[in-house]
């Protein structure tokens, strides 16, 4: 199979996907108790009965459900996320501002948590009964076990209290003026303890994985030929040895991406880090119906890509794959 | 003439569970150069951890060379440094593997694979290395060898891939070729392939080969000398011939015993002797005592043998021999 009817192919599975979350989260927000037209009246300060229905009216509240879901359907098919409730702007506009800081949070969080996850877990397994792979398992545990916020509020505790050295609100800081470089390294300040507590979940995981990929691989036939040819520890290791042992790490990878997006949310609220977690925390206290469904539409169409390119870099890693062999 | 590998009185013990076991105990083995060298046995008799010892290889931990040297071209290196052990690896002693399904890296073309020992070796280009690789294949009798240097292991079949595992072993044009059951995972019209390969390649190369299997017929086939082994120790050692025609060892007659005959059985179909077997198995090394550790499943056994371990001599034989009832008719 050539590998564009592939990608294709995938591809229309992905938006029968999608699909499939919008429907299904049209009728969980819908099923769920309290009503938009309330909470708009509310943040108006109070209503009649006459200026609800007309709150309905407006927003189409009024229809039979199955007919706001095929409007609502209508409109996501020419990429129209609809306006929101709260903000009365088009969802699109909002999420176009928010998608970005998410991104650029999920995307360090894994980058981090993969390098220094595989380097632990490479050093664990030359020595798999020493001390330090005994350390690494203790902290994948305890790495894995702990959730987010509570990691994130610890790390605020020490590096932002006892230890004032990173900012733990926002993206950049409230009087930030400068560009450029200065800006990139503002927000990197900012990105450090975020980033380090999404990232220390998923770090513990890649650890684990990858201690147990290598000294699987390590015990390969294959090694001992490559000891055999007379190469060293080193290139036995991660030339030879990691380059396999990469191949279910980097299955896991693309698994993780929805967990790493909703990781992302908790973190987002816990930071305060202005990006769609944030937007779809405030969205479920508001009723914001369509940006909620905004938000999660975006969330699945960035699963989906994520586990296309895991994909395609599988096909590029493991040439079994590639070539359609065993 | 001097011997190109020789090991002396060799002991290697391995930390296991159950305490510290004796896997090779008194191992001496000369190869001399451009011969073929047998070490047969069953498994876990100490064939396997022998070439180990020979590439110093031995696992370390859990395993420990304890006694003994390693001689390999006049030179001591039995404790050589990891450095030196690597030029030699690859370059002078080449080892091929029992499994050749897995014994290549599945991620890297098998041109890639050969390439590597050469430039890890040799002092040549990239595109001067890709060139020998080509010709390396022709030699191991690869059709195609242009295009079958740009595949992968798992698209060639079981008998190419250990053509392909040859290729890189004598890249490097070594003096030693240690084969570890090369056959064993190959159907047999493959398996006599293979041997006619590894005698060509003998004669070219004027390679010495240390041949490992439990096969007494690959023995016959390929081998001038050969040395039995069992639980850890040469039991007898000699010419092949010598070995074949008179079995001095209970456990190497029964060896011989266990190669169907395929006259005998198209002669007389309807009486066909049974195929012999040798009862029992090798006792677990943590569990072996002071005598013969062949004694639990030898006919011939005595309480000598059970109390007194037999040395290996070759007094009043032909050849060496560890028995107290060397050559007596079971």
């Amino acid at each position: 199979m050539g590998l564009s009817s592939y990608i294709l192919r995938r591809l229309f599975y992905g938006l029968i996907l999608m699909l499939g979350v919008v429907v299904l989260n049209f009728f969980l927000i819908h099923a769920a108790p309290g009503d938009a037209a309330e909470v708009i009246a509310g943040e108006m300060g109070g209503t009649t009965e006459e200026m609800m229905a007309q709150i309905r009216a407006h927003y189409g509240l009024d229809q039979p459900l199955l007919w706001q879901l095929w409007l609502y359907l209508k409109q996501v098919a020419v990429l129209d996320l609809g306006t929101s409730y709260h903000f009365n702007r088009p969802v699109t506009e909002l999420i176009a501002q928010r998608i970005w800081p998410t991104v650029l949070l999920a995307m360090s969080a894994q980058l981090v948590a993969m390098l220094i996850g595989v380097v632990m877990g490479v050093l664990a397994s030359r020595k798999p009964q020493g001390a330090f792979s005994g350390f690494v398992s203790v902290f994948s545990t305890v790495g894995y076990a702990a959730p987010v916020f509570w990691t994130g509020l610890m790390l605020v505790i020490l590096f932002a209290a006892t230890i004032p050295i990173f900012p733990v609100e926002g993206m950049v800081s409230a009087r930030f003026r400068g560009s450029g470089l200065a800006y990139a390294l503002n927000v990197a300040h900012h990105l450090v303890l975020p980033a380090t507590t999404l990232g220390i979940l998923f770090l513990a995981q890649y650890a684990r994985l990858s201690r147990t990929a290598m000294i699987e691989v390590l015990g390969a036939d294959y090694i001992r030929t490559a000891r055999a040819k007379g190469l060293g520890e080193g290139k036995v290791t991660f030339r030879h040895a990691l380059r396999n042992a990469v191949l279910p790490i980097l299955t896991v990878a693309g698994l993780q991406f929805g967990n790493l997006i909703s990781g992302a949310l908790l973190v987002e609220t816990v930071f305060n880090w202005p990006g769609m977690g944030r937007l779809a925390f405030d969205s479920v206290l508001r009723r914001d119906y369509p940006t909620l469904l905004g938000v999660l539409f975006c969330a699945s169409a960035v699963v989906v890509i994520a586990n296309l390119v895991t994909d395609l870099s599988y096909r590029f890693a493991d040439p079994r794959i590639r070539t359609g062999g065993r | 003439m001097n011997p190109l590998m020789s090991l002396q009185d060799l002991r290697v013990e391995f930390d296991t569970r159950h305490g510290r076991v004796t896997a090779l105990s008194g191992v001496s083995l000369d190869v001399m150069p451009g011969e073929t060298l047998g070490i047969v046995g069953e498994s876990g008799c100490g064939k396997s951890i022998t070439a180990l010892a020979m590439m110093g290889l031995i696992p370390n931990p859990p395993g420990h060379l304890t006694e003994g040297t390693i001689t390999f071209d006049g030179e001591d290196i039995t404790r050589a440094p990891a450095r030196r052990m690597r030029q030699l690896r690859g370059g002078e002693i080449a080892m091929i593997f029992q499994e050749p399904m897995t014994s290549l890296n599945p991620v890297f073309t098998v041109g890639d694979q050969i390439a590597e020992s050469i430039l890890l070796h040799q002092d040549i280009s990239r595109a001067e290395a890709d060139k020998q690789v080509v010709e390396l294949l022709e030699t191991v009798g690869i059709p195609e060898p242009a295009a079958r240097a740009r595949t992968y292991p798992h698209q060639l079949s079981g008998g190419m891939r250990q053509r392909v595992m040859i290729a890189m072993a004598i890249s490097c044009r070594p003096k030693l070729l240690i084969a570890d059951e090369p056959t064993t995972a190959l159907d047999v019209t493959v398996q006599a392939q293979i041997f006619d390969l590894m005698r060509d390649i003998q004669q070219k190369f004027g390679v010495a080969i240390v041949l490992i299997t439990h096969d007494m017929g690959a023995i016959a086939e390929m081998t001038d000398r050969v040395a039995v082994m069992y639980a850890g120790r040469v039991i007898e050692q000699g010419l092949s011939d010598q070995i074949l025609d008179d079995p001095l060892h209970p456990y190497t007659r029964g060896l011989i015993g266990c190669i169907p005959v395929l006259g005998r059985a198209a002669a007389s179909a309807d009486r066909l002797p049974p195929l012999a077997e040798i009862p029992g198995v090798v006792p677990p090394l943590h569990l072996l005592g002071k005598g013969c550790a062949f004694a639990d499943r030898c006919a011939l056994a005595d309480d000598r043998c059970r109390a007194d371990r037999p040395l290996l001599s070759a007094a009043g034989h032909g050849h060496p021999v560890a028995c107290h009832h060397a050559g007596v008719p079971a």
